[in-house]
């Protein structure tokens, strides 16, 4: 923890990334307190914001910003879940396939395959045969998401373990297992902490992109599902409508985008020396594939 | 190594586009004919039944039929689209000019627009000029793009009227001709390309920064420098070509991702390319263009990333070498 903490200090804009993040986070896990209705119970339709429905009712009568606290729950839920699983098993498999010179040479031959794969449109292929819900979309990202994290920590695995400490540790007879949780697995700790803020970058774009082209689950509460919703009505951009229905699931959106920006680039600035060279084979945060 | 390995990959997609309809719950066809409980289940005519039936030949013993798809897709044949009664290649191809002018002309201004402030911000890390730079960049890309693409509508189209909503042109001016229709296709450009410039900018920028930072800590920069060779001369003779590397292969392995990377900005500009087309696809259910159309984005991606692969092998010696 105090490693972690130490890798983050100093940094405003990670401190600002954070803290926007926390307060959506919060948002998310109070949601059905803050709510002022049920996100599926039906009003009239179309009203403009008043005290009982601060942003007004969409198409069908729900309450916007009830949906909104909602959408965080589900943006965030999925972000967090598909980044954190894959990152694990990014680590854990680079891990593997840097200290064991057989199994990595396998695992890489299937990194490679999977990382030919454009994960996007694969997503939207998969999507518009599947309609995904909740646990679908997370495996979908966990499937195509594990193999830039594999790459990088077997990398930092092959530098690491030619390093003198760990043929002295090997000297005194100290296990595999020992020399790679004692040793190793702390030195992949700032690469995890970057793949794991871009991968829930690349997780939310999506998630919301699939949504607002109609392709995720329809009846969930998503951000980009009152994007689609919105955008798809039909008089949307010719009243005010628009200010309170489409602009703040868009503006959360964009600001947890940001957010995640910043963190993971004051992450990266601060993780230098060392991933600078993994950097120059532009690898690294390979930036997102949204539009 | 590298071709076999992408060879493998594609032939991995191709199976899947295959196989995947055909493991879904029901008879492929009835599949395509779309759920009856959605709201847009399609009626067949006979004409369009023995079309799909042919395409598909779904008596046929599945190996025959897996054999005929390939063999079909090696002579470009990618289906039969049930919403546009057409064959999906000529539909696909109609459409891949406009997604082509749209996303290329906005490549070659975010690419130049990402280098240029990219090699600036490296130049004066850590200044005022770094930090604003950094901050502005990813504060206006780091917009969603189809909600970027609203607000430009709203703001640009609807409040100032200063650009038409949607469409590449104005029913009008295919006939117009001259300078009047590239004056009328240009007015329509300016929004879409203004949305993708915004959102792939911080891409470049960033990569282009980070692998400047990379180089200018090289010794052979230092010697340059101690030498007494001018700092400008250091930058663009010694520096920039190194940094240039995995800029270049990033930017091969975009052009893979153009067609989709439009998809949004095309949808939601109503910009008649190839983004649109699968989208449309994707909500008629139409599944043979649907397919047509992902089929054709793999190839692309592959296609690019191989190239991009080759390519760094040939710029970068040590690779080569490798």
């Amino acid at each position: 923890m105090s490693r972690l903490l130490g890798v983050i200090r100093g940094q405003k804009l990670a401190l600002v990334g954070l803290a926007v993040l926390a307060f959506f986070g919060l948002l998310a896990v109070f949601a059905p307190w803050l709510s002022p209705h049920d996100p599926k119970e039906m009003d009239a339709p179309m009203l403009p914001p008043t005290g009982s429905h601060p942003l007004g009712t969409n198409d069908i009568g729900q309450d916007i910003l009830s949906e909104l606290f909602y959408g965080a729950r589900f943006s965030l839920l999925v972000g967090f879940l598909s980044a954190g699983i894959s990152t694990v098993i990014g680590v854990v498999l680079g891990v593997i396939s840097g200290y064991y010179d057989r199994l990595g040479f396998t695992i890489m031959r299937v990194v490679d395959v999977f990382l030919a794969v454009p994960r996007f449109p694969m997503m939207v292929f998969l999507a518009a045969f599947l309609r995904p819900g909740l646990w679908t979309l997370v495996l979908f990202f966990v499937l195509f998401g594990w193999t830039r994290t594999t790459r990088l920590v077997r990398s930092q695995i092959l530098s690491e373990r030619n390093n003198g400490y760990v043929e002295a540790a090997r000297m005194v007879g100290a296990s595999d297992f020992r020399i790679i949780g004692r040793h190793l697995l702390p030195s992949t700790v700032p690469i995890a902490l970057v793949r794991l803020i871009v991968e829930f970058q690349h997780v939310i774009l999506a998630e919301s992109g699939l949504s607002f082209l109609g392709l995720g689950d329809p009846t969930v509460k998503s951000w980009g599902t009152m994007l689609h919703y919105a955008f798809g009505y039909p008089t949307i951009f010719i009243s005010d409508v628009w200010v309170w229905w489409a602009v703040p699931p868009g503006m959360c959106l964009t600001l947890v985008v940001l957010a995640l920006t910043f963190a993971g680039f004051s992450l990266e600035e601060r993780a230098n020396p060392r991933l600078r060279r993994a950097w120059r084979r532009g690898r690294i945060t390979d930036t997102p594939e949204h539009g | 190594m590298r071709v076999a390995q992408y060879l493998i990959t594609l032939f991995v997609l191709l199976s899947l586009n295959f196989f995947l309809p055909r493991m879904m719950p029901g008879d492929p066809l009835s599949y395509l004919l779309g759920d009856p409980s959605t709201d847009a289940p399609i009626l067949l005519t006979e004409e369009m039944r023995e079309n799909l039936l042919e395409y598909y030949g779904l008596n046929k013993p599945l190996a025959q039929q897996y054999k005929d798809y390939l063999l079909g897709l090696a002579g470009g044949d990618l289906g039969w689209s049930i919403y546009y009664n057409a064959p999906v290649s000529s539909l696909l191809l109609g459409r891949l000019k406009w997604t082509l002018f749209l996303s290329g002309t906005a490549a070659v201004i975010y690419v130049t627009l990402g280098i240029l402030l990219g090699a600036i911000s490296a130049r004066n890390r850590g200044t005022k000029t770094d930090v604003g730079l950094l901050v502005s960049v990813f504060s206006l890309g780091s917009w969603p793009p189809f909600f970027l693409g609203m607000l430009l509508i709203i703001f640009f189209s609807l409040k100032l009227g200063a650009f038409p909503i949607g469409g590449a042109q104005s029913p009008g001016a295919a006939q117009a001709g001259g300078f009047g229709r590239v004056k009328d296709v240009l007015h329509h450009w300016f929004l879409p390309c203004l949305s993708l410039v915004l959102t792939h900018l911080p891409g470049i920028y960033l990569l282009t920064r980070n692998s400047m930072l990379g180089v200018l800590g090289e010794d052979y920069v230092r010697t340059a420098r101690s030498k007494g060779i001018r700092e400008h001369r250091v930058l663009l003779r010694h520096a920039l070509p190194n940094a240039l590397l995995p800029i270049v292969t990033t930017i091969a392995m975009r052009f893979g991702f153009m067609i989709m990377g439009t998809m949004f900005v095309e949808v939601v500009f109503a910009y008649p390319g190839m983004g649109t087309l699968i989208y449309q696809a994707g909500a008629a259910r139409d599944y043979p263009l649907l397919q047509g159309g992902f089929l054709l984005m793999m190839a692309f991606v592959v296609f690019f990333n191989l190239a991009a692969d080759l390519l760094y092998a040939r710029l970068d010696p040590r690779v080569r070498r490798a």
